[in-house]
C-alpha cells in the first residue's frame, strides 16, 4: 500500500477513536455523577446548616455576655453551660498564641493561632471525651481578652453524613479516572476492531480483491459489519466477473457484424457497378442499425440488472398490457400462419401490481418474437397472464421444438445462441433481456417444457394486499 | 457521433414543399454533427442558426423567433434538459427536439418528461430527424391556429374526428381502434413522411425498438382497407424512411 494513502487513513481514524474514547468517558462520568448526585440528594439533610445556625447564635449570645459582664461573666456562663447544658457544647477562651483556656476544649484548635474568625469545622479534643471529634465552632475576637471559640461537637449522625459526603467527593474523583480508563479501553477495542476491518478494505482497494474483512465468530456488531462488507465485496466480485465476461463476449460478438460491415464497405468501394454499390450501401445501413440495436439492448440489460428504472414503476394491469401486445402482434402471427391466443385471468387489480410498462412490454415482445421465430411450426402461441398466490405469472408458450434441458443456461446467456438458431437473425440477447426485466421487478424467468414447446414465464412478485 | 453522414437523403422522402424557410436553432457542441445537420436542413430550405454550447443556445433561444430548437442533451456549460427547463420557465414555447447519445427507454422518457416535444437517440437517420421536425412544425401550426379540428381530409379520404368515422368517396371504412389511431396520426401529418419509430411512439406509446416489421404489418393492413376497391393508392411507402398519407 502506498504510504500517503496509509497515512491519510490513519489521520482520519485517530480522531474518530478519540471521539469514541471521549464519548465513553463522558458517558461513564455522567452516569457516575448522576448516581453520586442521587445518593447525596437522598442522604443529605440540613443538619450541618442547623448546627451552624446554633453555633453562630450561641457565639453571639456569649459575646453579649462578655459585652455586658466582661470576662468573668463569660467564664461563669461557659462553666454553667458546660455543666448543665448540651453535652455537645464546647467553648474556650484563646490566648494570644491561640491556646485554649477557661473552657472544655483541651486540644489546640487548628487555625486558632491565625485568628481566623467565623464559622469553621475543626477536629478538637473536648474535655471529658476519649478522642478528638469534629465540631462546628465560631471564633470571635473579644478585644483585649483575646478570642472566644465556642461551638457544638457533631452528633453521631452528622459525623456519619460528613464521612459519606467526603466519600462521595472522592467517588467523583475516582469516577473521573475510571471514565478516562473506560474511554481508553473502549476506544482501544473499537479502534482495533475497526482497524482490522479498515485494513482489509484498504487492501481490497489496493487491488487484492480476494481479501475479506475478519470475522471473530462472536456475532457482535463488528462481525455483522464485516459480514455485510464481505457480502458487498462478494457481490462486487461477481458483478466484475460478469462485466468482464460481458465485455469479452461483447467484443467477441461484435466482431462478426463489424466484419460484415467492413466487407460490404470494401466491396462498395471497389465495385464499378452503380446499382450494386447502392445495394451494398443499403446493406451497410441495415447492418449499422442492427449493431445499434444490439448495443441498445445490451445497455437495457445492464440497466435492468442494475435495477435502474424502478422509480418509473407504475400501477398497471398486466392483462391489459398482454392484450395490447397480443393485438400488436396478431397481424404478424397471422402472416406466419400462427394463432396468437390471449389467456388472461381478468380482473387483476392494477393496485396489486406495479411495473415498468416499457420494459415489460419489451420483454413480452421479445418472447412473442422468439415464439414466432422458433415455435411457429406448432401453430399456436399463447400469451398468458395469471396469479398464483403472491406471484404474477406472465409469459408466452409455444408448441415448437422448445429448449433441450441442457441448453437452458446457454439460452439465458447474453449473446447465447443455440446451435439450431445460429442461422436465424438476432444477437442472442432476447431471453437475457427478458430475464433482466424479471430481475428488475424482483422476479425470475422460468423456462418450462410445454410438451412440446417452450413455456417462458416471468414470475413477478405482487403487492401482498388482497385482490 | 457520426450520423450516417454519407447516407443519401431520399429526395422523395422529404418532398414536403409546403414546409420551407423555417428558422431552426441548432444547439450542438459536436462540430461534425452540427455541420452535417445544418447542411441537410439548409438543403430543405430552412434557415439554421447554430450555437456551440448551452449558454449561448439559451441566450439565442430566448428571442423566441425560432420555429424549432434542435438541441443536444449533453452540452458543455448548460446541459440540454436544463436549457429546455429554463426556456419553458421563461414562457417560451418553441418546439424542442432533443438529440442524445443516451438511448435507453428511461433516457427517452426522461427527455420527453423534461419539457421537450420529441427525443431522438443518436445515431439516427437524417430522414428520421426531418420527419420529426416536420411533425413538430405541423403541430405548432395546429396550436397557433387555435381551432379544434373536427375533420381531416386527405384527397377523397375523410376522417370525422368526433365520430371516429372514416369514409372514402362516401363509403364508410370499418377500422379497428388501433388502425384508426394509426390513420389519424398519418392524416394529421398528411403529405409528410412519418417513420416507423414515430408510429410506435405515437400510436402504441412504446419507446423501444421491437426489431421486427410489426409496424409495417399494421400499416399494410390499414392500406388494404383504405385502398381495396378504390384503385387509387393513398398510403405510400417511402423507401428507407417510412410512410406518407397523400392523395397522390
Amino acid at each position: 500500500m502506498p504510504a500517503p494513502a496509509s497515512a491519510r487513513a490513519h489521520g482520519a481514524r485517530v480522531p474518530v477513536t478519540m471521539r469514541v474514547a471521549a464519548l465513553a468517558m463522558l458517558l461513564a462520568l455522567l452516569s457516575n455523577l448522576a448516581l453520586i448526585g442521587f445518593v447525596w440528594w437522598r442522604t443529605h439533610d440540613d443538619a450541618l446548616a442547623a448546627l451552624r445556625g446554633q453555633a453562630v447564635e450561641q457565639a453571639r449570645a456569649l459575646s453579649d455576655v462578655y459585652a455586658d459582664g466582661g470576662v468573668r461573666a463569660l467564664r461563669a456562663t461557659i462553666a454553667d453551660l458546660r455543666d448543665a447544658g448540651d453535652p455537645r457544647f464546647v467553648a474556650a477562651l484563646l490566648d494570644g498564641a491561640g491556646r485554649p483556656r477557661d473552657g472544655n476544649i483541651v486540644s489546640h484548635i487548628p487555625g486558632a493561632e491565625r485568628h481566623v474568625a467565623g464559622f469553621q469545622i475543626v477536629r478538637l479534643h473536648a474535655a471529658g471525651t476519649a478522642a478528638t471529634e469534629e465540631a462546628g465552632v465560631v471564633i470571635r475576637p473579644l478585644g483585649r481578652a483575646g478570642w472566644l471559640v465556642s461551638g457544638l461537637t457533631f452528633s453521631e449522625r452528622l459525623t456519619l453524613q460528613r464521612t459519606l459526603e467526603r466519600s462521595l467527593a472522592l467517588a467523583v474523583v475516582l469516577s473521573l479516572l475510571f471514565g478516562l480508563l473506560c474511554g481508553l479501553v473502549t476506544a482501544g477495542y473499537v479502534g482495533s476492531r475497526v482497524r482490522a476491518i479498515a485494513v482489509s478494505v484498504d487492501e481490497v482497494g489496493a487491488g487484492d480483491l480476494a481479501r475479506r474483512a475478519p470475522i471473530t465468530g462472536s456475532g457482535d456488531a463488528f462481525d455483522l459489519l464485516s459480514t455485510r462488507i464481505n457480502l458487498m465485496l462478494d457481490r462486487i466480485s461477481a458483478l466484475m466477473a460478469e462485466l468482464r465476461l460481458l465485455t469479452d463476449s461483447l467484443a467477441h460478438d461484435l466482431r462478426s457484424p463489424v466484419g460484415r460491415l467492413r466487407a460490404r464497405i470494401e466491396r462498395a468501394m471497389t465495385t464499378e457497378d452503380e446499382a450494386q454499390r447502392e445495394a451494398l450501401l443499403g446493406g451497410v445501413l441495415q447492418e449499422t442499425d442492427a449493431l445499434m440495436r444490439i448495443l441498445t439492448t445490451v445497455l437495457e440489460i445492464g440497466r435492468s440488472e442494475a435495477m435502474a428504472g424502478r422509480e418509473r414503476f407504475a400501477a398497471l394491469d398486466p392483462a391489459d398490457l398482454a392484450a395490447e401486445l397480443a393485438e400488436m402482434y396478431e397481424p404478424l402471427a397471422e402472416e406466419a400462419g400462427v394463432a396468437l391466443v390471449l389467456e388472461a385471468t381478468p380482473g387483476i387489480s392494477p393496485a396489486r401490481f406495479a411495473g415498468h410498462r416499457q420494459m415489460l412490454a419489451q420483454a413480452l415482445s421479445n418472447l412473442i418474437d422468439n415464439a414466432l421465430h422458433y415455435g411457429a411450426a406448432g401453430g399456436t402461441i399463447a400469451l398468458f397472464v395469471g396469479v398464483e398466490g403472491d406471484m404474477l405469472h406472465l409469459g408466452v408458450a409455444d408448441r415448437g421444438p422448445g429448449i433441450a434441458a441442457g441448453d437452458e443456461a446457454e439460452a439465458r446467456r447474453r449473446f447465447g445462441r443455440l446451435d439450431h438458431s445460429r442461422s436465424a437473425p438476432g444477437a442472442g440477447l432476447g431471453l437475457a433481456l427478458v430475464e433482466a426485466v424479471a430481475h428488475l421487478h424482483g422476479g425470475t424467468l422460468r423456462l418450462d417444457d410445454n410438451r412440446p414447446g417452450l413455456r417462458a414465464t416471468l414470475l413477478l412478485p405482487m403487492a401482498r394486499n388482497s385482490a | 457521433m457520426p450520423v450516417d453522414a454519407d447516407a443519401p437523403v431520399n429526395a422523395d422522402a422529404n418532398a414536403d414543399e409546403d414546409i420551407m424557410g423555417r428558422r431552426i436553432l441548432l444547439i450542438e457542441d459536436d462540430a461534425d454533427t452540427a455541420g452535417y445537420l445544418a447542411r441537410g436542413l439548409a438543403e430543405q430550405g430552412h434557415v439554421v442558426d447554430r450555437a456551440g454550447d448551452g449558454r449561448d443556445g439559451l441566450f439565442m433561444a430566448s428571442d423566441g423567433v425560432f420555429d424549432l430548437i434542435i438541441i443536444d442533451r449533453m452540452l458543455p456549460g448548460l446541459d440540454g434538459l436544463s436549457v429546455v427547463r429554463a426556456l419553458r420557465a421563461a414562457g417560451i414555447g418553441t418546439p424542442v427536439l432533443i438529440l442524445s447519445a443516451l438511448g435507453s427507454v428511461d433516457d427517452r422518457i426522461d427527455g420527453l418528461e423534461g419539457g421537450s416535444d420529441d427525443y431522438l437517440a443518436k445515431p439516427f437517420a437524417f430522414a428520421e430527424l426531418l420527419a420529426r421536425a416536420n411533425a413538430l412544425f405541423r403541430r405548432a401550426e395546429g396550436k397557433a391556429s387555435g381551432t379544434v379540428e373536427t375533420r381531416l381530409t386527405v384527397g377523397d379520404l375523410e376522417i370525422d374526428l368526433l365520430g371516429r368515422v372514416v369514409r372514402r368517396r362516401g363509403t364508410t371504412i370499418e377500422l379497428k381502434p388501433r388502425e384508426y389511431s394509426l390513420l389519424e396520426y398519418l392524416a394529421r401529418n398528411a403529405g409528410r413522411v412519418v417513420t416507423r419509430t414515430m408510429l410506435l411512439e405515437q400510436v402504441w406509446d412504446y419507446h423501444f425498438d421491437p426489431g421486427t416489421n410489426v409496424v409495417d404489418v399494421h400499416v399494410s393492413r390499414l392500406r388494404r382497407k383504405l385502398e381495396e376497391g378504390f384503385g387509387q393508392p393513398i398510403l405510400h411507402t417511402v423507401r428507407g424512411a417510412g410512410y406518407r398519407l397523400a392523395a397522390a
